[in-house]
């Protein structure tokens, strides 16, 4: 067998033995449904403590985003098998937050910032999500995403 | 093994909306993200989770992705390093070279990949995990430079590293 015959081989068996599962390539393809070109993107720069998820009492896990100008402050704790979120805006603005998650319908879990740009998400189910934040000036912002 | 020289062209065609182009991206590398991620030792739901983390991170930058034509290896790097993240995360201490936890595969399949596959599943059995795993990434990685991304090695290192698993593999093929 030639260099290409064996790797063909070697393809094909991880094919058979080991294929991607539908329900990954499904949600792959679905994730383009999350593009958001308009919003800007806020990095996460920081992810810290919360390493004992579900421990009540341990460190709460804090996790900063930010883009030129702008920061998003999130501290993540526990509530039973789901997520608590408070968080906060800097500087200040008025915007509705939304929870993106995979299994939340559009307009599942909004908060609107308080005066302080802090806001609250209660409920929030585990796993990938992200934060998009629709300020009143007509502009938006999308976080990183993360793993809950 | 289709040529994967319009990646470029499918994600300038995905950014601006075409949904098949992006359906034939997520076709094209998931293989070998899928791939990557098991290299860590990672189980379905981790891997899974792996993958779909790599692709929600195209789409955070897709609209400012300057060359497009380095999204396969931005895509493969991406892949390790959350992979990484996860295999942490789940307390493993990883050796420098990944040494994957197999998935059980189902005894049904195994009989059926045997029969297909013959000479070479049972030469891929006989070998070192290492080699299988890196033989299993060379397969599907068209490029040096997307291999060295999902290692995490040299480019320089990937020809000699190729060159002495594939003969490896060859001395065990009857």
């Amino acid at each position: 067998m030639n260099d290409d015959e064996l790797m063909a081989g070697v393809r094909e068996t991880y094919q058979v033995l080991d294929p991607v599962p539908a329900a990954v390539l499904a949600a792959a393809r679905a994730s383009i449904a999350w593009r958001a070109p308009a919003a800007r993107l806020a990095e996460l720069e920081h992810d810290r403590g919360g390493r004992a998820a579900g421990v009540r009492g341990g460190p709460a896990r804090t996790l900063t985003f930010t883009c030129p100008g702008v920061t998003v402050e999130i501290e993540v704790t526990p509530d039973g098998r789901l997520r608590e979120i408070h968080g906060r805006l800097v500087p200040s603005a008025a915007a509705l937050v939304e929870v993106r998650h995979r299994d939340l319908p559009p307009g599942g879990i909004t908060a609107r910032t308080e005066p302080a740009g802090m806001f609250w998400l209660p409920r929030v189910p585990t796993g990938l999500v992200s934060l998009i934040l629709r300020l009143d000036d007509g502009t938006s912002i999308v976080t990183s995403w993360i793993r809950l | 093994m289709a040529r994967r020289d319009d990646t470029d062209e499918l994600v300038v065609r995905a950014r601006d909306g075409d949904g098949d182009a992006w359906a034939r991206l997520v076709e094209r590398h998931s293989g070998l993200l899928w791939s990557i991620a098991r290299s860590y030792g990672l189980n379905d739901a981790d891997a899974g989770d792996a993958v779909q983390t790599t692709w929600l991170r195209l789409v955070e930058r897709i609209d400012e992705l300057r060359e497009p034509a380095a999204a396969a290896c931005w895509l493969a790097t991406t892949a390790r390093h959350e992979s990484l993240l996860l295999a942490r995360r789940r307390g493993r201490t990883l050796p420098t070279v990944p040494a994957p936890r197999e998935p059980e595969p189902d005894p049904a399949r195994v009989v059926a990949a045997r029969e297909r596959l013959g000479m070479v599943g049972a030469a891929l059995e006989r070998l070192p995990l290492r080699c299988r795993t890196l033989l299993r990434l060379f397969a599907l990685a068209p490029s040096h430079a997307e291999l060295a991304a999902a290692l995490g090695i040299p480019v320089g290192s990937v020809g000699p590293t190729r060159a002495r698993c594939l003969e490896s593999l060859r001395r065990l093929v009857p």
